[in-house]
């Protein structure tokens, strides 16, 4: 008997969870308890197991696509055995959700998604019964709604074992539909019998949803190959994990929203430095990022307009200094928050910034960690940079971009001279900060750090 | 002083091919060989040997001629009369080469060719009298080859030699000791075992013609220790080697070995020392071989190499490819790239050849493959022709069926292994193979059974076993 696989539901926000990668094809045989699919949330990667065995019927939502739970996503049953029709909700992209109050969007007869030409091929508009639609339909709120793509089984088959994209092709069947004679002459139209292409460089086209017809004479008329087959598959675009995506979305509303004004000043380390190795050598391997985490807090105190922000409109004045400290991980990157940071001695902030940065690199950084920070500090001194600037986090003002200290001549008490200099860019908000006070901050800092006898009283 | 557009240096399977092409192509070719036009392949290699092997291969037939229902009273042979058979075929063959090369209007100069600078190559001649030539090019093919490696552990003696050194001798010895056992070594091996000489092989590593796929060489190493007789000792080294008039002598572990000949078969090394490359700015790699880009082109932008000095597979076959390609790519058609699917065939009895993907190598990249293997012992023309011995085997890749890697040992299987090498790089499916129709009955008809096996529908192999799946 045909069972229904249904989204499950996760947790207690998740709405809609998109579908990543089916392990399963049409046709596999499905034990109970096999993972069917694989889903993203805004969270997490998890795995979908089968509650029946049986065999994979059918695939209603496939891969990329993002259905509300407890939708319909595919069904088990016996081979052959007839599939019901259904109706998948179609779930509007995350960007426009706030376009979409309450009523959901008319839904979309379900066989439609597996005929839809793959998303990566040049669309040639979208397809109706008839001619070719010149005009794009009308925009939102309907504007996502997919219209009805009429191919007949045989001329579909056809087309798939061609392995071309059926869309732009006109049908003269009942309705407009296209049926095997279509493709046959749009085959011969478009020349597909001059095509040169191996026997396996075809089958792995038409079984990858490859356009043929798309890809074009080689430079030097020999053969479509296997090899050019999978450069374009590896050409092909693939979801960005969810980290990806928050990571894309929240920098591109930064630099879009906030104008940035960037400012460097080459901090003098020899000293610290030399102190860095003296501690290290009694014990503590401190980090240069602690001291400028600590000097960044002290000038935050002095300038509080930068620990504050402003959305064009209004100031927000944070009253506690939480510093955001980067960390790069494979995936990306996190920032964990060293809260009331002014409130600590370095040596506290030296403690609290190893507990996180290992909390990172192990994945256990609870959200509560990773928010909520009013400043933020990207240390990039270990890739070996000569400068480099930062886009701001959202709900901050300005962060500051610390690259690698070098061994540089420089000119003191007019005698040139070795030392050991590091270049600070701080990014600010334009909108809130001026030139001048961006100046003034990041002066402080430097001369914080340059400040020797300081750190040696402090430390 | 000559001014040609193409100089080739080395007059083999790779250097002869490649200026007829550069000829044909419309440029003046100058052709320097040292030796004999053909190089090793033809005087002192694949011809010579294959030569004798069809002697020593129709000699075994004729002693087990009773099988198949034939009485041949006393069969015997005369050595030397085999080798002046095989110096007929390598003259006749050398002669034709000559004809050739002249028919081209390719220039051939007999000496020693070492470069003054990029362009200006030295030619020392062999012949007494004959006086130094300098020849201008305006680009350069190297294809010097290799030639047999004899470490200096070895006793300088008569009783000891390498290829060529054997194929000059003009009678058999009773016993002969081979050191190496990698394909030379083996196909030496066979043949001498055919002709009813003793024959003890050590191998420093633990099996026979290293590189070959694991079925293959099972297949090949039970015959030759089984059917011919011969001694295989591997994963051990020969020590203390003496020879003197009487016989050579060596340890293997702790047993003493002595036989009358040893024949060091321990591969071979390149031959760049007499083109002093130090004059045009580049030198040979660590192991002593011409780097060239996949054009063909060594780190001078004038000067290309092919065949066995570039390293590679050294086979005779792929130089010559390579050959034809530096000449076009030279004479400035459009560039195109060295073939990467070379052939391998062993002339050892049973025979070997293969192509492509190996079933290990496979596994080695991690690659999901799928095999199908069909044995000759259940082929009709196999049976009929009375050699019902070995197998061929296809590797196709899982998800596509593409064929990627052809294996077979067996009779005539360095004739078949061609159609196996037009399948792969048309990048033909399984299906497509199985699909073509093979003429019955024929050798060939392997490779169709092999692809309905790896389909999982064989016609004339008992299907593979089903699995989770009941009456």
């Amino acid at each position: 008997m045909v069972k229904a696989v249904v989204m499950p539901k996760l947790g207690q926000s998740e709405e809609t969870v998109t579908i990543v990668h089916w392990r399963k094809r049409v046709g596999d045989t499905v034990a109970k308890g096999d993972v069917l699919f694989e889903i993203e949330t805004d969270k997490a990667l998890l795995e979908v197991e089968s509650f029946y065995a049986g065999t994979l019927l059918k695939i209603v939502a496939g891969e990329g696509v993002t259905v509300p739970v407890q939708a319909t996503v595919a069904f088990v049953g016996d081979p052959g055995e007839p599939v019901p029709e259904v109706v998948l909700p179609v779930v509007a992209p995350k960007k426009t959700e706030a376009s979409r109050p309450g009523a959901a969007p008319p839904p979309q007869r379900a066989p439609a998604v597996d005929r839809r030409p793959p998303s990566h091929l040049p669309s040639g508009g979208e397809r109706v019964a008839g001619p070719r639609v010149a005009e794009a339909p009308p925009a939102a709120p309907h504007a996502a709604e997919p219209q009805l793509f009429r191919i007949s089984p045989r001329a579909a088959k056809l087309a798939k074992d061609s392995a071309i994209d059926p869309t732009p092709i006109v049908g003269t069947g009942p309705s407009g539909r296209i049926v095997e004679r279509d493709v046959k002459q749009y085959l011969e139209a478009q020349g597909y019998g001059r095509l040169r292409i191996t026997p396996t460089a075809k089958k792995l086209a038409a079984r990858e949803g490859i356009d043929l017809l798309g890809l074009g004479r080689k430079g030097d008329g020999s053969q479509i190959t296997v090899a050019d087959i999978e450069r374009l598959l590896a050409e092909r675009p693939k979801p960005m994990t969810r980290m990806r995506q928050i990571i894309a979305q929240r920098l591109t509303e930064s630099f879009t929203h906030a104008p940035h004004f960037f400012v460097t000043v080459a901090v003098d380390v020899t000293e610290l430095e030399s102190l860095r190795a003296e501690l290290k050598a009694q014990g503590t391997a401190y980090t240069l990022t602690e001291f400028i985490l600590k000097a960044a807090a002290l000038a935050l105190e002095q300038f509080p307009v930068v620990n504050g922000t402003s959305d064009g409109e209004s100031i927000r004045w944070h009253s506690n200094i939480d510093l955001g400290l980067a960390v790069a991980l494979e995936q990306g990157l996190v920032v964990p928050v060293i809260r009331r940071a002014n409130e600590l001695t370095v040596a506290e902030i030296h403690a609290r910034a190893q507990e996180l940065t290992a909390k990172a690199r192990a994945g256990q950084l609870t959200p509560a960690e990773m928010t909520g920070s009013t400043f933020t500090i990207s240390n990039l001194g270990m890739m070996d940079v000569e400068n480099f600037t930062a886009i701001i986090n959202p709900g901050e003002s300005a962060i500051l971009a610390v690259s690698s200290g070098a061994k540089q001549p420089v000119v003191r008490n007019d005698q040139v001279v070795i030392r050991t200099m590091m270049k600070m860019t701080l990014s600010s908000d334009h909108r809130l900060i001026d030139g001048a006070l961006a100046a003034r901050f990041l002066n402080s800092i430097r001369k914080t750090l340059e400040e020797i006898s300081l750190w040696q009283r402090s430390i | 002083m000559a001014a040609f557009d193409i100089v080739v240096i080395g007059a083999g399977p790779g250097g002869y091919p490649a200026a007829i092409r550069a000829a044909q192509l419309g440029a003046s070719v100058a052709l320097v060989e040292k030796e004999e036009l053909g190089g090793t392949c033809l005087n002192w290699g694949c011809i010579p040997t294959k030569t004798l092997i069809a002697s020593s291969e129709l000699f075994a037939r004729i002693k087990s001629a009773e099988a198949m229902g034939l009485r041949v009273a006393s069969a015997s042979f005369d050595y030397a009369a085999m080798a002046d058979r095989k110096d007929q075929v390598v003259a006749k063959l050398r002669n034709g080469v000559k004809q050739l090369l002249k028919a081209n209007g390719v220039t051939v100069f007999h000496g020693s060719a070492s470069f003054q600078s990029r362009n200006r190559i030295q030619v020392d001649p062999t012949g007494a009298g004959a006086e130094m030539i300098i020849l201008t090019a305006g680009k350069t093919i190297i294809s010097t080859g290799t030639t047999s490696a004899m470490p200096g552990f070895l006793p300088r003696h008569e009783r000891v030699v390498e290829s060529r050194g054997f194929l000059g001798l003009r009678a058999l010895p009773a016993t002969t000791l081979i050191l190496g056992a990698g394909i030379i070594g083996c196909e030496f091996a066979c043949m001498l075992a055919q002709l009813g000489v003793r024959v003890t092989m050590v191998e420093l590593l633990e099996d026979i013609v290293a590189g070959i796929d694991t079925d293959v060489r099972r297949e090949l190493r039970r015959h030759m220790e089984k059917t011919l007789g011969i001694r295989i000792l591997t994963g051990v080294t020969l020590e203390e080697i003496t020879a003197d008039d009487r016989s050579v002598r060596g340890r293997a572990g702790q047993e003493s070995l002595e036989a009358e000949l040893l024949l060091v078969t321990l591969g071979r090394k390149p031959v760049t020392q007499s083109l002093k490359l130090e004059n045009t700015g580049f030198a040979p790699n660590e192991r002593g071989f011409l780097d060239v880009d996949a054009y063909g082109r060594t780190r001078v932008a004038t000067i290309y190499a092919i065949g066995d000095v570039t390293g590679g597979p050294l086979l005779a076959h792929a130089a010559t490819s390579q050959g034809l390609v530096a000449a076009e790519n030279a004479c400035g058609r459009y560039l195109h790239k060295n073939e990467t699917l070379v052939p391998n065939c062993i002339f050892t009895s049973p025979e070997i050849g293969t192509v492509g993907l190996g079933e290990q190598e496979a596994q080695q990249q991690g690659r999901k493959i799928k095999t199908g293997k069909y044995l000759f012992g259940a082929l009709g023309k196999a049976l009929a022709i009375g050699e019902p011995i070995g197998f061929v085997k296809w590797v196709a890749d899982a998800e596509t069926d593409q064929l990627l890697g052809a294996h077979a040992v067996g009779p005539h299987a360095t004739d078949l292994i061609a159609e196996a090498a037009v399948a792969i790089r048309a990048e033909l499916t399984a299906a497509e193979l199985a699909h073509t129709i093979h003429a019955h009955p024929t050798l060939a008809e392997a490779w169709m059974e092999a692809a309905h096996a790896l389909l999982g529908e064989p016609i004339h192999s008992a299907p593979p076993r089903k699995e989770g799946k009941s009456g």
